[in-house]
């Protein structure tokens, strides 16, 4: 019993140890130290988001690692990677490496080579990491969608412009149906025909401010679209983020046009008195609409990118 | 009275034999023995093993040399102790209340005919036993 | 008046018994490293009784481990694989599963599966030992009962919970190999540059050192908390409740040390 005792105990030893050292040298030869390495050198402007360890990719594939970053003595960044012979291959003279930093997960530096017949870099050269970026711009992109639902949270603010505008609107036409009819609507006294001038002029300058916002959804989708359709400009993950973010931009450029047709109807109050009173009820929902919209639009975008500052947009 | 008058004693002059001092429950009677030529008198396992079952076999007791505490009979068990305490070699022998480890045979008859197979080897032996006990050992 | 004192009365009893039992702890710590180091405490005699604690730790357990092992690891690497895949972050998914099932979780698992089992025995075997007086009759034999006592079992517990460790995580990196890419070598370039990437040389020795800790906090506490029993029979499960328990709060902290080290 004691001999079968120590044979077993012996085959666990001897299982334990080989299992333990066939890892270490698993780990060994993942980690390259059998085999010529092959060094290359990348130069940054930034070493922003480039840590050692960070992999190379070629077509997704990892082929290589970063394993320092340093400051030259001109004050670049000088990036050292190093690559096993059998990812090396992948690595021509026309190469190009860019950083890529994806929303998610972590960044890499995506090798493409857009001519595999060229001859292969050697050993210890020096290239140029280009850096493509899209978490630097959707904060550009988030401001300026914040900026739009501000300005349309200022028009429908309970004591806004519109709102003013919509009650004198309101009283006007009620006094055009009452006792003195349009008569005392339109001369009343001199208290109440100023509001009607002034109001005018809000709904004058609120429509052109909503021109503008129109404006600036357009430019947002033109440069949307830019991204969109840029090649190599973003992950997969990116695009199909931004292109919900064009859907509901358009959605609340809509909601945003019909607000800004039915305000000029409410610029023609004067003229058309009927369709006026019944447009309002409609355009206070309309206006209701465009900002639920736009409120869901901020919503989704912090979703998707929960790096957002604090955003700050009530229902009136 | 009598723990007091053992305690006093000297480890380095005495090996008691007492029902104080049992033996190590999960080895057997010649590991039991062993251990002492093993750890402290830095024998081989096999000179050890070695002795221990020279030691029984004298004693008239080889085949219990495999048997463990819980299994032997009083009287195996004494012996045991008896072996531990003889190859301590220490110069004299203490022997306490035997009545208490040999319940079940005459015992200084037993302890007589003990001390005289291993005759030569043993040193001076003591039994410290109650004194109603004393017409015994005539 | 006499609340108040009734109750810092409590509290310093119970600090001095906390101050007692660690330094009980220590001491025997102490007494275990000096045996270590000397020499002579290494004959056959002690590696044989060694082997005989390995095989009672970990041999005879081997097949249950593997199994458990086979278990846990297949449920979690299910689990992180369709999480992953669902948010999207199925790349990270091997380095996941690395991180915290080879590094963390396996070595923790390990050493509470030996300490229930090996650990508890250990701290009954020790505490009977104390109330039959078997300590007494070995120091009066001068014989240390360190030295094929208790040893053995240290470095049997030690090398028991290193070698399933082992063991156990090699199977575990098959069984994640072969959820994610299944019978195939096409993955096995991507999955050894994870594994190249998560195991350095500072990672490796670090999961090295934090099973020798569990091995030792699984055989000594539960041998210190054994030694401390009062020669009182119905003392012995409060040993062992004891003793169990400063295991599970020593596993807990190596565990933490060892995550603080390695994040922060």
């Amino acid at each position: 019993m004691f001999k079968n005792l120590h044979l077993k105990v012996g085959l666990f030893v001897i299982t334990v140890l080989v299992l333990a050292l066939g890892f270490l040298v698993y780990v060994l030869h993942a980690r390259g130290f059998f085999e010529q390495r092959q060094h290359l050198n990348l130069a940054a402007v930034s070493a922003d988001g480039i840590s050692p360890g960070m992999p190379l990719t070629f077509s997704g594939m990892p082929i290589g690692q970063v394993t320092s970053v340093t400051l030259s003595e001109a004050g670049g960044i000088v990036i050292k990677s190093e690559m096993s012979q059998d990812g090396a291959k992948w690595v021509r003279t026309d190469s190009t490496f860019t950083l890529d930093k994806p929303l998610v997960g972590g960044a890499k530096i995506k090798v493409s080579s857009p001519d595999l017949s060229s001859p292969r870099l050697p050993d210890n050269a020096t290239s140029l990491l280009l850096v493509s970026d899209p978490t630097q711009e959707i904060p550009v992109l988030i401001e300026r969608v914040k900026n739009i639902l501000t300005n349309v949270e200022h028009i429908t603010r309970k004591d806004g412009e519109l709102n003013g505008t919509l009650a004198n609107a309101k009283t006007i036409t009620g006094r055009m149906s009452g006792k003195y009819g349009v008569l005392e609507g339109v001369l009343g006294s001199e208290e109440n025909a100023r509001p009607v001038v002034a109001s005018l002029k809000n709904l004058e300058s609120l429509t052109n401010r909503l021109n503008d916002v129109s404006a600036k959804v357009d430019a947002m989708l033109a440069k949307t679209d830019r991204w969109l359709f840029a090649e190599d400009g973003l992950s997969e993950q990116s695009k199909q983020s931004l292109a919900l973010v064009r859907a509901m931009l358009t959605d609340a450029q809509g909601s945003l046009k019909r607000v800004d047709a039915l305000l000029k109807n409410a610029v023609d109050i004067s003229a058309n008195v009927k369709d006026g009173t019944q447009d309002i009820g409609k355009l206070r929902a309309e206006i209701d609409d465009a900002v639920r919209k736009t409120n869901d639009l901020l919503g989704d975008i912090n979703r998707m990118w929960p790096f957002s500052k604090d955003v700050d947009m009530k229902l009136p | 009275m009598l723990a007091a008058a053992l305690t006093n004693l000297p480890d380095e002059q005495a090996a008691v034999v007492s029902p104080d001092l049992p033996l190590r429950a999960n080895l057997s009677a010649r590991e039991n023995i062993a251990l002492i030529p093993l750890y402290q008198k830095h024998y081989d396992a096999a000179e050890s093993s070695r002795q221990a079952q020279v030691l029984l076999d004298r004693l008239g007791f080889a085949d219990i040399a495999e048997k463990r505490d819980p299994d032997m009979s009083p009287s195996e068990r004494f012996v045991t102790k008896l072996a531990r305490a003889l190859i301590l070699k220490r110069p004299k022998l203490v022997i306490e209340r035997p009545g208490a480890m040999l319940y079940d045979i005459p015992y200084p008859g037993f302890i007589r005919e003990l001390a005289s197979r291993v005759d030569g080897s043993a040193g001076m032996w003591e039994i410290l036993d109650f004194d109603w006990n004393h017409s015994l050992y005539d | 008046m006499e609340f108040l004192l009734n109750i810092i009365e409590r509290t310093g009893a119970k600090t001095v018994g906390w101050w007692n039992a660690s330094y009980g702890v220590l001491r025997f710590m102490t007494e275990v490293l000096s045996t270590v180091a000397n020499p002579s405490a290494w004959n056959r005699a002690t590696l044989d009784t060694i082997v005989k604690q390995i095989y009672f730790t970990a041999v005879q357990i081997l097949h249950v481990y593997l199994i458990y092992v086979t278990a846990i690891s297949w449920v979690i690497i299910t689990i992180t694989l369709s999480t992953a895949r669902n948010v999207g972050l199925f790349d990270a998914a091997t380095e996941m599963i690395i991180r915290v099932l080879l590094l963390e979780l396996l070595p923790f698992l390990t050493a509470l599966l030996i300490a229930l089992r090996s650990g508890s025995a250990i701290n009954t075997e020790v505490a009977l030992m104390k109330v039959n007086n078997e300590l007494d009759a070995l120091s009066h034999c001068k014989v240390d009962p360190m030295q094929f006592e208790f040893l053995p079992r240290i470095a049997g517990g030690v090398a028991s919970v290193i070698g399933l460790t082992v063991t156990g995580s090699v199977l575990t990196i098959i069984l994640a190999y072969l959820s994610i890419y299944g019978l195939s070598v096409t993955g096995l370039s991507s999955f050894s540059a994870t594994i190249s990437s998560v195991f350095s040389f500072g990672v490796l020795l670090g999961l090295g050192l934090k099973c020798a800790f569990f091995g030792l906090a699984v055989t000594t506490l539960p041998m210190a908390a054994g030694l401390e029993t009062p020669k009182k029979l119905f003392m012995v499960p409060v040993s062992v409740l004891r003793g169990m328990m400063r295991v599970f709060l020593a596993l807990v902290l190596i565990e933490v040390l060892s995550l603080a080290l390695k994040y922060i």
